[in-house]
């Protein structure tokens, strides 16, 4: 097939999307929830100078984050690999930082570096090292053996396999990583400007969505998923230029499942001391006011020792719950309706040729970047969050799962042919114990978005749980109950993360036990 | 050949032995010298510990028991000077250079400035021509395992390990190959030692055959091969060729019977 007959079907399913939005605009058009193509358009003309200068703060923020937060994980990455006693420290304290809540380290930036763009480039920067840094952990140590003694046998050492082999070797996991983390840098650089930023398309989200301007909603919304897009089209057109075949799908990280129980226990609590000596001493080195920058014994005294520790505890306990009850049914959904969609998409190749371009095109698309949108369509109730969540979780949920399905060993689905098994019976018995690793892949990947993206919308519209408590503490100078809470956010967040770890790593050792020796 | 010649290369193995850990012995204590110049094939069955001798040889694994020595100097100082060679079992080409640039890299990597005319000749005596700018993805089986013995010429070692480098070919491919690539090393006196499972390959490429026995691999059989080089392919019909071929299945077969009652222990 040609490349133009291959992009005939995402074109067509581009044209349905488009088709679609205008046809509910216009159902819809007395609700003045949707704005269609006609509207968006004319609002972008009339406002071309106002969104044009907007575009280009987020933009450069975007970009300077990126740069710096791939350069963080490939020095972080390199690191491991020449120390390899460094990976669980590495790859931790990375997600650790990788599941703070940016809902309240947008603000406590701001009072650390004050106005300006340097907050919003150090979240944009946050939202992607992570992305890069696991991919490029696995992609440094997937090299096979044999290349490597041939480097030995040379006399050789660890520098040169570096230089000769490694390097390039986990360049297509580097580009894997890059396109993934091109549109979490506009993510982060908006959700940056969510937090108190003078310029940017986040600011004008913010106002928009306060004055009810739903033309202009949409306008920003689809020019950040048209950025977006457009990123992660541009670095897959460069690997693919540059490596001449595609970049890697990455599902399990590096070290995932090493180690007993005991071994992990040990692991957790190093951890668990290195991310507090870490915290305190960047402080006492920068030698942050104790106001805005809270130590380790602040926190503990606001939950525990403290006067109000009781209240704090209080509302913290009582945010957690109201988060929850978004929180799980939306990422469950997202789960159960992306691994549901990928296997219906194999069943029924035809739509699957339609539907999975955009749906891949979709993926790249900053979701919190329409919460606006879709709380104005579905409420600020409940549906409107669990919605947000379900979405954040159903598109990277489609795509690994499709990857995994078609995973399915030919030989042994060839096995079930000879027997003249149906589709459904080949599905049931190959190819979903094939997804499954694939499944808790994105389960894992998507537990900090999703945490994300609830308090996004407890933020800007809902204001209920721990997304409006943080925003509140921020604005109030409640500084105790603000680091209390990226405490129990980060906690939660890495507790699941890496409770879901656990469970794909028994996966794992069942249907890809390859993967876990990489 | 590394920078500087280096002294008759024998290969000495004294009391070498590898226990892998969990206990697996792979090979037994062995005393062994490959002499300088000629080419030794190890044979015996599948798993014996053959391609491990070849990496403690090589190196490529620290031996448990005993010592290599190569020249005088451990395989590490004559890997330093260049003067080792591996081909490995699985062509391991990288898939981002061509043909051209695979064969050229070992010269890289032994410190050695580039000779893209040996390379382009290299490219010619293994039958890659039209080839140098193919990356290994398009090319036969045959084709990679040919590549990556230029791969391993390129260096001019002094010592050359094959690890069943026609392992991943067709019989006919195996004896061509079998036949053409001697003539690229012999001529130089490298001295070589050939991993293989199969006779016929062993006797129509070597001098010696060691016949090792299964796993942990000790010395079953030597075998001198006193034919003519280079060997014809024809040559294989000859009742020399026969009796030696006979001569090192029988000392397989009795390599395998000793080991039975062990393995069944």
């Amino acid at each position: 097939m040609t490349r133009s007959a291959a992009l005939a079907p995402a074109a067509l399913g581009l044209m349905l999307l488009f088709a679609g939005w205008s046809l509910l605009a216009m159902a819809l058009a007395d609700t003045r929830v949707i704005a269609g193509p006609i509207q968006v358009a004319g609002w972008l003309a009339g406002n071309a100078g106002l969104i044009g200068r907007a575009l280009a703060v987020t933009l450069t923020n975007a970009a300077i984050g990126f740069l710096a937060g791939n350069l963080a994980a490939i020095l972080l990455a390199g690191i491991a690999l020449v120390w390899p006693r460094l990976t669980h420290a590495v790859s931790g304290l990375a997600l650790v930082v990788f599941c703070l809540p940016l809902i309240a380290t947008g603000p406590i930036l701001r009072v650390l570096l004050g106005p300006g763009e340097a907050p919003q480039i150090v979240l944009a920067a946050l939202a992607v090292y992570y992305t890069t840094l696991i991919p490029l952990m696995t992609g440094l140590r997937a090299t096979p053996a044999v290349w490597l003694d041939l480097v030995r046998s040379y006399g050789r050492g660890r520098l040169a396999e570096l230089i000769h082999v490694r390097a390039r070797a986990g360049l297509p996991y580097l580009f894997a990583g890059l396109q993934i983390a091109a549109p979490a840098a506009f993510l982060g650089a908006m959700v940056g400007e969510f937090t108190g930023a003078e310029r940017g398309l986040g600011v004008l989200t913010i106002r928009f969505t306060r004055s009810m301007d739903v033309s202009a909603l949409w306008a920003i919304a689809l020019l950040a998923a048209a950025v977006s897009m457009v990123a992660y089209g541009a670095i897959g057109a460069l690997a693919r230029a540059v490596l001449h075949d595609r970049p890697p799908v990455i599902l399990a990280p590096p070290g995932i499942g090493t180690g007993a129980g005991f071994g992990r226990a040990v692991h957790a609590a190093l951890l668990v001391v290195l991310v507090l000596a870490v915290w305190w001493g960047a402080m006492e080195a920068l030698d942050l006011n104790r106001f805005f920058a809270k130590r380790p014994p602040d926190v503990l005294a606001a939950m525990i020792r403290g006067p109000d520790a009781a209240a704090t505890r209080g509302a913290l306990f009582e945010a957690v719950a109201e988060t929850a009850v978004f929180l799980l049914p939306g990422y469950l959904a997202g789960l159960g309706l992306g691994a549901g969609m990928a296997i219906l998409l194999v069943l029924l190749p035809g739509l699957a040729a339609l539907i999975l371009p955009v749906a891949v095109a979709l993926r790249s698309i900053p979701i919190v970047t329409t919460a606006p949108l879709i709380v104005l369509f579905l409420g600020r109730g409940a549906a409107g969050t669990i919605t947000l969540v379900a979405v954040m979780v159903f598109f990277p949920t489609l795509v690994a799962c499709l990857h995994g399905l078609r995973q399915a060993p030919g030989q042994i689905l060839d096995v079930f042919q000879t027997y003249a098994s149906g589709p459904l019976r080949q599905m049931l018995h190959v190819r979903l114990p094939a997804m499954l690793p694939a499944l808790f892949a994105a389960a894992r990947m998507s537990v900090p978005a999703a945490i994300l993206a609830v308090t996004v919308v407890e933020w800007l519209t809902t204001g209920r749980g721990l997304g409006s408590l943080m925003a509140l503490s921020a604005s109030t100078s409640n500084y105790n109950l603000l680091w209390a809470a990226v405490v129990v956010v980060t906690a939660i967040s890495t507790i699941c993360y890496a409770a879901v770890a656990m469970l794909e790593a028994r996966i794992l050792a069942i249907y890809a036990p390859e993967q876990m020796r990489r | 050949m590394p920078a500087e010649p280096g002294p008759r290369a024998d290969i000495v193995c004294h009391r070498l032995g590898k226990v892998f850990a969990g206990g697996i012995e792979a090979v037994a204590p062995v005393d062994l010298t490959f002499e300088a110049g000629r080419t030794t094939a190890l044979i015996g069955p599948s798993g014996c510990g053959k391609s491990t001798l070849l990496r403690l040889v090589a190196g490529l694994e620290d031996p448990t028991s005993g010592q290599v020595r190569i020249a005088g100097l451990t395989p590490a100082e004559q890997r330093r000077r260049g003067a080792i060679s591996v081909a490995f079992q699985d062509p391991s080409l990288l898939p981002w250079l061509t043909v051209r640039g695979n064969i050229a890299l070992a010269r890289k990597l032994a410190r050695q400035s580039p000779d893209p005319r040996l390379v382009e000749d290299l490219i010619g005596l293994v039958g890659l021509d039209g080839f140098a700018e193919t990356r290994p993805a398009a090319l036969s089986g045959g084709m990679r395992q040919r590549a990556a013995i230029a791969r391993a010429l390129a260096t001019r070692p002094d010592i050359l390990l094959l690890d069943e480098p026609f392992g991943a070919v067709d019989e006919l491919t195996r004896q061509q190959l079998a036949r053409e690539l001697p003539p690229l090393w012999q001529p130089r006196g490298t001295t070589t030692l050939l991993v293989t499972h199969s006779i016929h390959e062993a006797v129509m490429l070597a001098d010696r055959l060691v016949v090792l026995s299964p796993r942990p691999a000790r010395v079953v059989s030597d075998i001198a091969v006193p034919l003519p080089v280079p060997r014809p392919a024809d040559l294989a019909e000859t009742p020399e060729f026969r009796a030696l071929a006979t001569r090192a299945s029988a000392a397989l077969a009795l390599g395998n019977a000793r080991n039975a009652p062990m393995a069944a222990q």
